[in-house]
């Protein structure tokens, strides 16, 4: 293919230089290296504590901590993208012109020209049927598809061309590029993504991304059941989410997600990631009145009874002292007076804050499982596909699908006739010139006369 | 009864570190009928080579795991050897030349040894844990170790042609047994080619699965960024070529920094950063 001409314009020339692109090339690999060495994603404590304050500025400075969407990293993928836009957009029209570009039109001349090739002149001339029987020789060896011209000399020259859509795949694989790189720029705008963890039997109707932002679902997601097993060995075999998605107060759709099978709703994809099970405790309160309350929730964290100035918590489960379970129970009022207390289950105890005495049961406790779901939305995932497709297709076109074009040239010559053969191919040249050198042998063989 | 998948695999490393001297033999003294033998060898290794991982596929569904064998690092040095017998095969088919045998089966051989004799390398038949339970796993390890593979011969082909370029005698004695510098370059450009298309549907495939397992199909995890790394220093000699007309000696050398880079996404990564990819390490 033609090279592109230079412009007079020096930073268009750069960046339609593949010079720039190999150079790009070297400094992403060798700049990639860095975020594989240095952990992603800790927090500024961690890398001070690893690797002193005098490393840790260079750290901060440059964004080690998040290399691949640090200023300069993602600098470097934009100039790259600018190299790779420049570069296509300004071969284009050499392509196009080169498509355009007729294999036919030839002259005696130019066919001389080719590498390879071989003519004979035949006296007497050819008749219409040695004629034929030549032709189909060539179209048997060469292809069928063939198209045919008279020359301004009168001679007629015969062309099968193969494969020259070819070129259209170096194209296409650059192209291809450019289309994952906006994909990636789609899902960055338009997609989302954040964790949720569910409680069995617990839904909700939105999730939190990174940050902590909310994020609204427009439906809810209810999880119905989490199931973890374990092969012998200990290594973990399956874990599964029961998930219903409720939309418009309706459950439209239920399914057993997988780790290799998410679900999918409104192009919204529910991941399973993690799990945690969490002790679920069930409690009799009996305040100084004597009125008897039960409620349930979940241990590891604060709840404030409605009512009552107190809040409590469960600190710590264990499944089995002297065959019961229990529990210890952190209480706390909101003068600041607090207490912990272990509790077994079935046995009364009593606690007092501030003049307040409370007496408490222990109901029941059981693990419940909370399911982790990476949710995340992705409208750029097609545009990645297609792209990803398109740079196959474009590496196997370009490398491996050769444009080659046989030509057969009849020129009557007073009472003699020249015929010429000549072949092209831009890839696996070898190979062709084999099958050149056989057309050649059975053309010989079919029209006689002195080989020139 | 079967013959055990162990036992197979064992015998496999033996009949390559086999080829492998004869291939050496056959270049050093000039001997046809050893390079034949060599050739013969190969076969027979990749043969039971073929036999063996498939009996341990067999023996996976007998315990009751039933998986394809490509999930610890065991079964993927046994396929890594695997694909650069099958590789090396088909170039000396192409090429009609042994020679090459003697730079490209040894890591076959190696790779064999080392899955075989590492205590470290635990070759016991282990469940799939659920990250890995997917038809990508199949796909995504076949269509990455064709790449390596590749790669390794193409290693191979840049180690012979600078061999070959460091002495002024070129054309005779021992390396004038080796194809002429253009040949080499030749064959390393288009096994380079033929390794970057395996390597790039390798990580296309693993950033679909990615995608169906985790829900990113990019995540920069070490073993992702540092095939990305491995891509981009063939994708450089291949527009260096292309473009800038490196021939030889240029490109035998980006073919061995390149494959430094195989290396270390394959064992590098595994043994000294952490991440997803975890469960290759053992």
């Amino acid at each position: 293919m033609k090279r592109q001409k230079k412009t007079g314009n020096p930073v268009l020339n750069l960046f339609s230089s593949v010079k720039l692109a190999v150079t790009l090339f070297i400094v992403l690999a060798v700049t990639s290296i860095v975020g594989t060495l240095i952990p992603q994603g800790e927090n500024l404590q961690f890398y001070l504590e690893h690797y002193g304050p005098n490393f840790f500025s260079i750290i901060q400075s440059l964004s080690l901590y998040d290399t691949y969407h640090s200023w300069w990293y993602v600098s470097l993928l934009v100039l790259f993208s600018l190299n790779l836009l420049v570069c296509i957009s300004r071969r284009l029209p050499y392509v196009l012109e080169f498509m355009r570009r007729d294999s036919l039109d030839v002259t005696e001349d130019r066919l001389l020209r080719i590498p390879l090739k071989a003519s004979w002149t035949l006296n007497p001339g050819l008749d219409e049927e040695k004629k034929g029987t030549l032709l189909k020789t060539f179209l048997r060896l060469a292809g069928r598809r063939k198209r045919e011209r008279i020359l301004e000399d009168g001679s007629k020259v015969y062309l099968v061309e193969k494969g020259k859509w070819s070129y259209w795949g170096f194209y296409g694989l650059h192209f291809s590029l450019l289309i994952i790189f906006v994909g990636t720029i789609v899902g960055n705008i338009f997609g989302f993504g954040g964790n949720i963890m569910l409680t069995e039997g617990d839904s909700t109707d939105h999730i939190y991304a990174k940050g902590n932002t909310l994020i609204p679902l427009g439906f809810t997601v209810r999880c119905n059941k989490f199931e973890v097993k374990f092969y012998d060995n200990g290594a973990p075999k399956l874990f599964k989410s029961d998930l219903t998605i409720i939309d418009g107060g309706k459950e439209i759709l239920r399914k057993e997600v997988l780790v290799n099978s998410p679900l999918t709703y409104k192009g919204v994809r529910f991941y399973q990631a993690s799990y945690q099970a969490i002790p679920a405790v069930r409690m009799v309160l009996i305040p100084p009145n004597g009125k008897k309350r039960r409620f349930a929730f979940l241990a590891y964290r604060k709840i404030f009874v409605p009512g009552e100035d107190l809040e409590l918590g469960v600190m710590q489960y264990l499944p089995n002292i002297h065959g019961v379970p229990a529990v210890r129970l952190w209480v706390a009022d909101s003068k600041g007076d607090s207490q912990v207390i272990w509790l077994l289950k079935g046995r009364t105890e009593k606690f007092r804050l501030d003049n307040t005495i409370y007496k408490v049961v222990l109901d029941n406790i059981q693990n419940r499982y909370m399911t982790g779901l990476q949710v995340k939305k992705d409208p750029g995932v097609p545009l990645i596909y297609l792209g990803c497709l398109g740079l196959i297709f474009g590496i196997f076109i370009a490398f491996w699908v050769p444009h080659r074009r046989l030509w057969l040239l009849v020129k009557p010559d007073g009472e003699k006739t020249k015929v010429l053969i000549a072949g092209q191919s831009n890839k696996n040249k070898d190979g062709f010139k084999k099958e050149f050198q056989r057309l050649t042998k059975d053309i010989q063989a079919v029209i006689g006369g002195s080989k020139v | 009864m079967m013959i055990s998948s162990s036992y197979l695999l064992s015998l496999t490393t033996f009949i390559y570190l086999g080829a492998a001297v004869l291939y050496i033999v056959h270049w050093l003294f000039r001997l046809k009928p050893v390079g034949y033998l060599a050739t013969i060898t190969t076969v027979a290794g990749v043969i039971t080579h073929t036999a063996g991982i498939g009996a341990r596929w067999i023996e996976s569904y007998k315990i009751g795991y039933g998986h394809a064998p490509f999930s610890n690092l065991y079964e993927s040095l046994v396929f890594f050897a695997w694909s650069t017998a099958v590789v090396y095969l088909f170039v000396e088919f192409k090429t009609k030349s042994r020679i090459i045998g003697a730079f490209a089966t040894p890591f076959a051989a190696l790779a064999m040894a080392y899955a075989s004799f590492n205590p470290n390398v635990r070759d016991s038949i282990e469940p799939l844990i659920p990250a890995l339970q997917s038809n990508w796993l199949l796909i995504h390890v076949i269509t990455c170790f064709m790449g390596y593979a590749a790669f390794a011969v193409a290693c191979g082909l840049g180690i012979m042609y600078l061999v070959k370029d460091m002495y002024s005698n070129k054309e005779t004695g021992l390396l004038g047994e080796l194809p002429g510098l253009k040949s080499i370059d030749e064959l390393m450009h288009h096994t380079i080619i033929f390794g970057f298309l395996w390597l790039s549907i390798g990580i296309i495939t693993g950033a679909i699965w990615a995608n169906q397992a985790w829900g990113t199909y990019w995540g920069w995890d070490p073993k992702e960024t540092w095939s990305l790394i491995t891509w981009l220093v063939y994708a450089a000699a291949l527009h260096a070529r292309f473009v800038r007309g490196w021939r030889g000696k240029k490109i035998a050398f980006m073919s061995i920094v390149g494959f430094c880079s195989v290396m270390f996404t394959y064992f590098g990564v595994n043994f000294l950063l952490s991440g997803l990819h975890s469960y290759g390490s053992q």
